[in-house]
């Protein structure tokens, strides 16, 4: 795993949200995670695992507590601070979240909008060194073949591929994914899953991942977090993770539905 | 961070696998001729430039002498106008519903031959394309300048749309309550009665009600040309330019408006959603019962229907029809 | 043979003779009918009480009718022989109607792209900006566009420019409520994305939000033009250029060859449009 030069440090310090309705989505949180980790978050759905990779890049806005994010500290971040934040991180949702009547293009240059000006957007005019970046992302990917098409013809694991090029394309220092395979097939899982692995790996990106499904979690993940209504309950390698973890992270004992698959699968 | 920094190992001959940006001749082409035509447009009209530079002082000085501040005094007789306007308004619609409710029925496919569909569905074309300004500048002309020809002039208006609205609506419902009622042996009015009414109602209801927007705005323009009430009554402020007068009609036209399109826009959202709902408040995500495509969006009482209510000519164009009758529901109207 | 019923009326025992007679055994399970017929019941009293005062406000007189009815038969048949000689010097107004409806379009619609994006909630974050030009276009809206030309007429002038301004006012209005509709309607996604990964409301808004509602933003342009065809060819009634002033002049002289002539223009420049429309509208909305 090779580090970048300015790879960033995320740091939680007893951090608290409490949703508007008084709901409490994350209760004392403290963890540290590397740069170059990849850590995957697992737990029952409305444990926090959403609430905890979206405080990440400030899409939940803390109630108590501190991140911090290489040198950004996001409690009260706002305006250009919080986006040039974001611009260092790059999201990818369940539901792949591309504009669907423009192109794939289109969508991966969304990544360079930060840096670019307000007056090339409005107009369309990506500078040319953007659009070079924008299609070595779906090089990466293996993607590019599919540059001019409209995204919304593309499958779903298509999709959260180009929207993992459209990551890469903001040369993140951290990519977060929010439950990035749900929505797709066990095969298809798999190659959204790889490719997040290999960005991690290759290009030494810090990746949290949030997951629904164990089995994934500890294979393409160096680091397991579980949570559990908002707290901490197992932080450590996958391969630690025994009987006993499942239950103080889900509350019972692994079921079918825990897992992906329940054969290995074999990948090309 | 350097653009190499993502393919670190990646082989050159990737590189030129990347497609070429595909070309759109007849987007092109399109957009071209679409500038041709503005252009020549822009050209072609006779306007003074004078004028042009003129008309934004003399409009804001026009502007300060109807508001501030607007003759009050004038409010009652406002007021008075205003109610005649809304009684043309009302009869006319309730007229056109009447005359134009069964001749739909005698348009929809289904229930009689085409020899009479046909017809009847010419008539509706043609009665839709004329604007309405100009069938009441007919009438006026033939039976004199009154509220009653006024309203009579919104009622054949309105015959040709809700004519159309109607028989759309009525081949739209949905087929399963038809071939129940068919298959339970019923005749073709029964099944009319029993099968497509029922589900039709609700949109039904909520066009007539949206009709009634409009032809409110319509007896504003028809006093314009002389058949009373407030248009009336802004003519002659305006022709003899009392603009403070003309400053509370105007005022008071909008106000009117505004508050008839709010609770028309209440009454139709409890037709279909069979709930009240304040207006004003922030809705998001609710749907019209059949949102047009990249149309549909909420339904937003705090508004007006979009296309016709605007129109003085009373117009309801037949583009987008079928968006039209669940255009009125979710009130984002093709019209 | 007769047993009890349930409770809905078709049960087993209705084959037999006995059917009715079971159900009705069964009462006590049956629901109440609901009593909703009252309401229906003071809606239609409360309907025919309004258009019998709508009556006696206007005066309906039948008996006027009646008597101009001969009359209004004679008219028609004469308006439906135009008098074609007359066409070329109605060329000119022609035209105007044309030039006015799409400079009109292209003002109103270029004007109504930033207006919608700040009258939508999906892509205004800013309540006051939001409130304020909503607030605005509604206002806008309730006025007939005929009224803006009458008033434009006397403070600018007679003339096609009276017209314009008062067709782009008119088409504001329902073009951003409109399209802000639209925006309120359309999937969101690239929009989140497009704020993850750093960029402002606008950048956002432009980048995922516009190609969103494009189409749409096509479909009603086309529609906006038709309707102001048709409005600019009456706007002439208070002399704001275009056909409708032809009608004016006119009208008053009861030369109804010659109006006929002027309304088949009318007729077909509209029906033309709108078939002209409903095509390309079709095609555009994939």
């Amino acid at each position: 795993m090779n580090e970048r030069p300015d790879a960033a440090r995320i740091r939680f310090e007893q951090v608290n949200v409490t949703y508007p309705n008084g709901y409490r989505g994350l209760k004392d949180v403290s963890l540290t995670i590397e740069p170059g980790e990849m850590v995957a978050v697992v737990g029952l759905s409305g444990a926090g695992k959403s609430t905890l990779v979206r405080t990440i890049n400030g899409l939940v806005p803390i109630t108590d507590g501190e991140i911090t994010v290489g040198e950004h500290r996001l409690r009260g971040l706002r305006g250009s601070r919080l986006r040039e934040l974001r611009s260092e991180v790059g999201m990818i949702f369940q539901s792949f979240n591309l504009a669907r009547r423009t192109t794939v293009l289109n969508n991966v240059l969304m990544g360079r909008l930060h840096h670019t000006a307000t007056w090339r957007t409005l107009v369309g005019a990506w500078r040319a060194d953007d659009v070079e970046l924008a299609m070595q992302a779906l090089e990466r990917v293996e993607i590019v073949q599919k540059a001019y098409a409209p995204a919304a013809e593309l499958s779903g694991g298509q999709q959260q591929r180009v929207a993992i090029a459209r990551t890469l394309a903001q040369q993140p220092r951290i990519v977060l994914a929010d439950e990035p395979v749900a929505s797709l097939d066990p095969p298809t899982s798999h190659v959204v899953m790889r490719d997040l692995q290999r960005i991690n790996q290759e290009l030494g990106i810090t990746v949290v991942v949030n997951l629904h499904f164990l089995d994934l979690a500890r294979r393409y993940g160096t680091r397991l977090i579980g949570l559990r209504a908002g707290e901490v309950v197992y932080d450590g390698p996958g391969a630690g993770a025994d009987e006993s973890v499942f239950e103080s992270i889900y509350g019972r004992s692994l079921t079918a539905e825990d897992v992906l698959d329940s054969r290995p699968v074999e990948l090309a | 961070m350097s653009a190499t920094a993502l393919r670190p190992g990646m082989p050159a001959a990737a590189a030129s696998a990347r497609p070429r940006r595909p070309r759109q001749v007849l987007r092109t082409l399109v957009s071209v001729l679409v500038v041709l035509v503005i252009a020549a447009s822009f050209w072609g009209v006779d306007l003074s430039w004078s004028s042009i530079a003129q008309a934004p002082a003399s409009l804001l000085h026009i502007a300060h002498l109807m508001f501030g501040p607007p003759n009050w005094s004038q409010l009652p007789e406002a007021l008075g106008a205003t109610m005649l306007s809304v009684a043309m308004a009302w009869f006319g619609t309730v007229l056109g519903i009447v005359i134009s409710f069964p001749l739909s029925l005698l348009a929809t496919r289904g229930l009689l031959p085409g020899v009479v569909r046909w017809p009847v569905r010419a008539i509706f074309a043609v009665l839709r394309a004329v604007p309405e300004v100009v069938i009441a500048v007919l009438m006026l002309s033939v039976t004199g300048l009154t509220a009653f020809t006024g309203a009579l002039a919104i009622a054949i208006g309105s015959i040709g749309t809700l004519g159309k609205w109607g028989f759309e609506t009525f081949e739209a419902v949905d087929r399963g309550a038809i071939e129940a009622a068919t298959a339970a042996g019923g005749s073709r009015v029964q099944v009319m009665r029993w099968g497509v009414w029922p589900a039709a109602q609700p949109e039904v209801l909520a066009f007539w009600l949206y009709r009634f927007e409009v032809s409110v705005r319509a007896s504003a323009i028809l006093g314009l040309i002389g058949a009373g009430g407030i248009g009336k009554m802004l003519v002659d402020n305006t022709q003899f330019r009392v603009w403070d007068t003309v400053g509370t009609l105007l005022i008071v036209v909008v106000v009117v408006t505004m508050i008839i399109d709010q609770l028309s826009g209440m009454v139709r959202q409890r037709i279909i959603t069979g709930r009240w709902q304040l207006p004003l408040a922030a809705r998001r995500g609710r749907r019209g019962s059949r949102g047009a495509g990249g149309l549909g969006g909420p339904a937003d009482a705090a508004g007006p229907g979009a296309g016709g209510p605007g129109s003085g000519t009373g117009v309801e164009p037949n583009a987008g029809s079928d968006a039209g009758a669940a255009g009125i529901l979710s009130e984002t109207s093709a019209d | 043979m007769t047993r009890p019923a349930p409770v809905a009326s078709t049960g087993p025992g209705a084959g037999q003779g006995g059917g009715r007679d079971a159900v009705r055994a069964a009462s006590p399970l049956r629901p109440v009918r609901p009593r909703t017929r009252w309401k229906s019941l003071v809606a239609v009293l409360v309907i025919a009480g309004i258009t019998a005062w709508a009556a006696v406000t206007i005066q309906v007189d039948p008996a006027d009718l009646v008597r101009n009815g001969g009359n209004a038969v004679n008219t028609l048949i004469q308006l439906v022989q135009p008098d074609y000689t007359f066409f070329p010097q109605t060329l000119d107004a022609l035209g105007q109607t044309v030039q006015m409806a799409v400079i009109g379009t292209a003002i109103g619609v270029a004007l109504s792209l930033p207006l919608s994006f700040l009258a939508s909630r999906a892509t205004n974050p800013d309540a006051t900006s939001y409130r304020v030009v909503r607030f605005v276009m509604n206002v806008i809206r309730a006025v007939p566009d005929l009224l803006y030309a009458s008033i434009f007429v006397t403070a600018i002038g007679v003339g096609a420019l009276s017209g314009i301004v008062a067709l782009v006012l008119f088409n504001l209005g329902i073009m951003v409520k409109l399209i802000s509709e639209a925006l309120d309607g359309v999937d969101r996604g690239g929009q989140e994305a497009a704020l993850a990964a750093g960029g402002t409301w606008l950048k956002a808004d432009r980048a995922a939000m516009l190609p969103e509602i494009s189409p749409a933003f096509l479909s009603q342009t086309i529609y906006v033009l038709e309707l102001n065809i048709r409005a600019s060819t009456v706007l002439g009634l208070v002399g704001a250029g275009g056909l409708g002033m032809l009608i004016d002049k006119v009208r008053t002289f009861y030369e109804y060859h010659y109006l006929s002539l002027v309304i088949f223009e009318i007729l077909a420049l509209v029906i033309a449009l709108d078939l002209l429309s409903s095509y390309v509208r079709g095609r555009i909305v994939r």
